[in-house]
């Protein structure tokens, strides 16, 4: 491979500049004369018919300029999960209901002049309720007797509305019945995870207007402005055509924004009043009234041969996707299709079931069920490794995937559908297991501790994969064209949420093209003037938006190529690009500046140098990750503090290290957080009790451990330069990671999220009652 | 009602606003255009909002307008000048500091009112007056890291975070 | 929101203040940092009184105590080397536990002690010193002890104007300590415990005193357990006994942030960790 410019390079963010500088980038940093302020009159039970609703003060009050309930709006079924059509979600939800099923669902919804005026509005739209009964937690939802939920006879997909279950999957490769026969070792658990809110700092926020053209205009925070146009034109009844999405810089997502959450409402607040709108959620309603992880209940059943062998591996997950059924069976599918095949199994099943709640609607959100599925997978083989006598490190060894491995249960779990088996063409996992262990001092670490002392330390690990993109289905495109001083705007349908997508795509843009980075001017996210791509999600945009640029960077590198090729007189194959010029391969050395060739095809030729391209792969290979943990136990308090995390990551090629570093960083500190402080609690009535950052612990700079990140790169066929991604699999790591460290300090076995040092206390004082007995 | 007449000085210019009694220091501040001041959680905790009020680091969304009379604000905006960056700012660059960019400008802020009283700021101070600026993207690693880079001397992120509760 | 609010006065003087504070009828109200105050949604309120210029951020030894304007701010307490070295610093201590640097920087001791919180940082350091509360009202200067403060309705037309405290104790056979509990770094308090002692030659206990916030109603003094070890030999025996006996003073209650079983044995935790860290300090290490 020859040595590369820019792609591999830790080049500073492209946006950089404007971010440091406080630019006005974000999407409320714009003042538009004559907005209004909307806000959503939210539901104060957790199940209710609305009987009558009466805005009659609301709409008098002077400064309203609109008021909607469900009798003003269309009643279209959709689902608001930022998904390729057809979604594989049940369609569900609508825009404005005559029933309420969770404390936060719109009720009506208001556009007044300020602020103040439209909370007042508010507190004037008169209510009657039938208050129904509530279920809240998952066991209940499916038993016989249960309120149903969503008895409209117009919501389709779900799988049996009449027991509350939203969707249900049953996949099986080889037989496990069988595989269990042949075991020599069987254990089986029940774990337990609970609901994270992505706390982003950014909440959502969505200004609608009508342009000049009478086209509705979207500015939205939104990690999928194409999915957000297809929706919200199908819900207010409007042509694609006429529907235009802008996103600016977005103060992070992950997948909180992957989501149609506020444009629908806004637009049609924006239509009604025909003026601009903005919804801006308050810190309060981005914790309830936005998304959330899916809490699951996991039954996790392995088999495996007296040597440690894994044969069998059973999964059952029973979780809930609150109210509406928003990414609920892709969120769960996943839960399997990305965890089981860890490990080399012949047999391997998963069942799910995921029901409807009258809770906070759970979405997307970093990991995608995978932090739930690797929490009960990877604690349960420490003891499983503990039992049989094997070091852990081992016992991953010897039982993880491997290259050349084809991992056949992903084929029957595609996205909704049936997906395409995964061939495993790079994988660095075994190098990260050494590496990660050795920065950890593993070896050193887990010889016996003296138990005594009120601070006990213990170091645990976990592997985890992810993927990267969804096969046959995420799909991007990109358009480049060239300026006459040799620069090239690149336009992107991708969604930069934060991570450095705009400078990522610009890196491979650059190196394709052989220019600087300067060269690459980058636009993203607006659907009128960039092309298609399904958006941020499933850790696709660097592999498969970044296929499509370099695709695209290829193409138009052949156009430069033709045009160098006349003014250099040299055949084209005889021609290469590079520092923004081309030259002849040959020892002759003649040279054209890249500003040369563009004048020449602008103003001689005329033409524009200019072409895009459409990329999707049919597999998705994943990224792997090993995490070790070291942790000190607290036993009086129970408080657990993590000392190091250590984390390995295989991302393919790492376009930008120091970005790929921070995206390790960013995402096991949330998964810290999923582990040890963070849960959206509700009360028996199914309100919020900790709808804000004073009691929804989030770590801050102070609870950071030492953080060891190591990239072991790998050069991954399917990916653009060998990319895969990294922004998810990280996250992972650290629940079950620090859960084992748990026990090899103070010989508890967690099986329920998050560790409360209450929760810890009380199991650490049983277990010395079982002893003193 | 804009019924009170507010004097104060911005990243050094003179000025005079019309406010309500009522209004928040971020809200007349956005309004007015400084969109570097970020509404985060308007409950003091996420460090969004932070500007400096005769140069100590304030959350402005729990701080009345009113409160600011004669005093002496900075923003973001007023940091670096239009071709030239502050130090902290080309440090948060280099250090890959900077993700969505969202916490950065009350994190800069934050760093620079630090600095500017102790320019010789170790890792427990500078994790300290990190702990008022939430962050969901970064970790906080390379934030620290930036700020050591630019306090005297300059140091690197130490092997254990020594921080922790009180 | 506050857009019900007519008024925003930057009072130049306590007198002013409590002119306004009259004529407000009920829906005036007195502020300084803000930072309990802006979370709140009280509609009634009308008049801002804000007094962080009316003279009364100031740090004052003289005759025997130390004397500390209300609208002193934490980071102030936090800095002062007369906080830092009263009573082994924990009433400096209570206020670097406070919050982030953002609302050290405008949270004011007043404002902690007027607003009530029962998990008030500052509260337990300044029950543990016997502080004295000075209340100005338009009938004048009342001296308050903090714990008849705490107690007490605040009346409507008054405004808490300083805290005085008594050099107290003091000598190398002293000891302080203060502890937080909190669920991260920064956080509320769960618990916290401000303790002081002084032990004789040979260790046995002259005085105590032993102050929980977060676990009742308001800040108090463990009096039983105070009396509990005073006369005793200080040894790891008496610091469990002590643990113990704190848990029966105390009453917590159920949150989402911890529950009442929880806040009571965490209590024994803490002031058998304070009362250690006094131990060391007053040269008994146990």
């Amino acid at each position: 491979m020859s040595e590369r410019q820019v792609v591999g390079e830790s080049v500073r963010r492209v946006d950089g500049i404007k971010l440091v500088t406080g630019a006005p980038a974000f999407t409320d940093d714009i003042h538009i004369p004559g907005m209004l302020y909307g806000k959503i009159l939210a539901s104060p039970h957790a199940h209710a018919r609305i009987v009558r609703i009466d805005v009659s003060k609301a709409r008098a009050l002077p400064g309203v300029h609109a008021v909607l309930t469900h009798r003003d709006v269309p009643r279209v079924p959709h689902t608001t999960a930022g998904q390729a059509w057809p979604e594989p979600s049940p369609y569900d939800t609508y825009l404005l209901d005559n029933k309420v099923r969770f404390v936060g669902d719109r009720v009506a919804a208001v556009a007044a002049e300020s602020r103040a005026i439209a909370e007042r509005a508010l507190r004037l739209i008169e209510v009657e309720y039938d208050v129904l009964p509530a279920v809240l937690e998952i066991e209940e939802a499916m038993a016989p007797g249960a309120p149903v939920i969503h008895d409209e006879p117009d919501s389709t997909k779900i799988y049996d509305r009449n027991r509350n279950i939203a969707g249900h999957l049953l996949r099986e490769i080889g037989n496990v019945d069988e595989g269990f026969r042949e075991a020599g070792l069987i254990v089986e658990r029940e774990f337990r995870t609970h609901r994270q809110q992505h706390a982003m700092l950014e909440p959502h926020v969505t200004i609608c207007w009508l342009d000049t053209d009478n086209r509705l205009v979207i500015r939205s925070s939104t990690q999928v402005p194409y999915h957000c146009r297809r929706q919200v034109a199908m819900i207010l009844q409007m042509p694609v055509g006429r529907v235009h999405v802008i996103k600016p810089r977005i103060g992070g997502g992950f997948g909180g924004k992957q989501e149609m959450l506020l444009e629908d409402i806004c637009g049609a607040l924006a239509l009604a009043a025909r003026r601009p709108v903005k919804i801006e959620y308050t810190r309060e309603e981005e914790f309830y009234m936005a998304r959330s992880r899916h809490p699951q209940i996991l039954r996790l059943k392995m088999g495996v041969k007296r040597d440690g062998t894994v044969i069998a591996s059973h999964m059952r997950v029973l979780a809930t996707t609150g109210a509406y059924g928003s990414h609920s069976t892709t969120v769960q599918g996943n839960t399997g299709s990305k965890v089981l095949p860890l490990y080399r199994a012949d047999h391997l099943r998963f069942e799910c079931d995921v029901v409807y709640t009258n809770t906070p609607v759970a979405g997307a959100f970093r990991g995608y069920g995978c932090p739930q599925g690797f929490f009960a997978q990877e604690t349960l083989v420490d003891e499983i490794a503990e039992q049989l006598g094997i070091d852990p490190v081992q016992f991953h060894h010897a039982n993880m995937i491997r290259l050349g491995d084809i991992d056949r249960l992903s084929a029957q779990l595609g996205e909704g559908k049936e997906g395409l088996p995964r061939v495993i063409r790079s994988c660095g996992l075994p190098e990260c297991v050494d590496k990660a262990a050795a920065a950890a001092d593993w070896s050193k670490k887990r010889k016996a501790k003296p138990a005594k002392g009120r601070l006990r330390r213990g170091i645990g690990m976990a592997c985890t994969m992810q993927g990267s993109g969804i096969a046959g289905l995420d799909w991007a495109s990109a358009f480049l064209k060239m300026n006459e001083d040799g620069s090239f705007y690149l336009q992107v349908g991708a969604s930069d949420v934060g991570a450095g997508a705009d400078t990522v795509l610009s890196q491979i843009a650059a190196e394709t093209l052989g220019v600087t980075l300067d060269k690459i001017v980058i636009t993203s996210g607006d659907t009128d003037t960039t092309p298609f791509d399904v958006g941020a999600y499933a850790s696709s945009t660097t592999i498969i938006s970044g296929g499509a640029v370099k695709k695209a960077a290829e193409k138009v590198r052949v156009q430069v190529l033709e045009v160098a090729s006349k003014l250099l007189g040299q055949p084209p194959e005889n021609l290469d690009c590079g520092g923004n010029q081309v030259f002849t391969k040959c020892e002759c050395r003649q040279t054209i500046g890249m500003a040369d060739i563009a004048l020449h095809a602008l103003y001689k030729e005329k033409f524009q140098i200019m072409d895009g391209a459409s990329h999707f792969n049919t597999d998705s290979p994943p990224p792997f990750c090993a995490t070790f943990a070291e942790v000190e136990v607290d036993v009086e308090t129970g408080q657990v503090k993590v000392l190091h995390l250590a984390t390995a990551v295989d991302p393919g090629t790492a376009i930008n290290p120091k970005l790929a570093e921070g995206q390790v960083e960013g995402a096991v500190t949330q998964g810290m957080g999923f582990a040890l402080t963070e849960e959206l609690m509700l009360d028996n009535a199914g309100r919020p009790l900790n709808a804000n950052f004073l009691d929804y612990k989030i770590f801050s700079a102070k609870d950071m451990p030492k953080l060891t990140t190591i990239l072991v790169q790998t050069d991954e066929p399917l990916g653009p330069y060998g990319a895969k991604s990294i922004s998810e699999v990280p996250i992972n790591g650290p629940a079950p990671a620090i859960a084992n460290a748990i026990y090899d300090a103070v010989g508890l076995r967690i099986r329920k999220l998050p560790i409360r040092p209450e929760d810890l206390l009380r199991a650490l004082r049983e277990k010395e009652m079982e002893v003193a007995q | 009602m804009k019924s009170l007449e507010l004097h104060l000085t911005v990243n050094g210019e003179e000025k005079c606003w019309a406010i309500a009694p009522g209004d928040l220091l971020l809200d007349v501040l956005r309004r007015e255009g400084y969109y570097g001041v970020k509404r985060g959680c308007e409950t003091g905790e996420c460090g969004a909002c932070t500007v400096l009020l005769n140069g100590k680091a304030v959350n402005s969304c729990m701080m009345f307008a009113g409160h600011a009379e004669g005093a002496q604000v900075m923003t973001i905006e007023g940091l670096g000048n239009g071709t030239k960056l502050h130090p902290l700012q080309e440090a948060f660059l280099d250090h890959g500091a900077v993700q969505c960019g969202f916490c950065t400008p009350g994190m800069i802020l934050g760093a620079k009112a630090l600095l500017d009283r102790h320019p010789d700021a170790g890792e427990n101070l500078v994790r300290e007056t990190m702990a008022g600026h939430l962050c969901r993207c970064t970790g906080y690693r390379k934030a620290v890291e930036a700020v050591l880079a630019v306090s005297t001397p300059p140091r690197k992120v130490r092997k254990q975070t020594a921080g922790g509760k009180r | 929101m506050f857009d019900q609010v007519e008024q925003y006065h930057r009072a130049a003087s306590v007198a002013e203040a409590l002119r306004l504070l009259q004529t407000g009828k009920g829906r005036a109200r007195v502020v300084a940092g803000c930072t309990d105050f802006a979370l709140q949604s009280d509609d009634s309120v009308r008049i801002l009184i804000d007094i962080t210029r009316a003279g009364l951020s100031y740090l004052r030894s003289k005759d025997g105590w130390l004397s500390i304007g209300a609208t002193t701010t934490m980071a102030d307490l936090e800095e002062s080397s007369a906080v830092r070295n009263l009573a082994g610093g924990i009433l400096a201590r209570a206020a670097a536990s406070c919050g982030s640097v953002q609302i050290r920087n405008v949270a004011t001791i007043g404002g902690n002690m007027a607003h009530g919180s029962p998990a008030a940082d500052l509260a337990p350091p300044l029950v543990a010193l016997d502080a004295v509360m000075v209340v100005v009202s338009p009938a004048g200067r009342q001296r308050i002890g903090v714990g008849d403060y705490l107690a007490k309705t605040k009346a409507p037309n008054a405004l808490l104007a300083e805290i005085r405290i008594p050099d107290g104790p003091s000598g190398k056979r002293c000891g302080w300590s203060f502890q937080k509990l909190g669920r991260t770094a920064v956080d509320i308090s769960l618990v916290s415990a401000a303790a002081g002692l002084e032990v004789d030659a040979r260790g046995k206990v002259k005085w105590a005193r032993i102050a929980l916030g977060a676990v009742a109603p308001m800040a108090m003094r463990a009096d039983e357990t105070e009396k509990l070890i005073t006369g005793r030999i200080l040894d790891r025996g008496l610091l469990d006994e002590a643990g113990l006996a704190v848990r029966r003073e105390i009453g917590p209650i159920s949150d989402q942030r911890a529950s009442a079983d929880y806040r009571r044995e965490m209590s024994g935790v803490l002031v058998r960790r304070a009362l250690q860290e006094c131990a060391s300090q007053s040269g008994w290490p146990l």
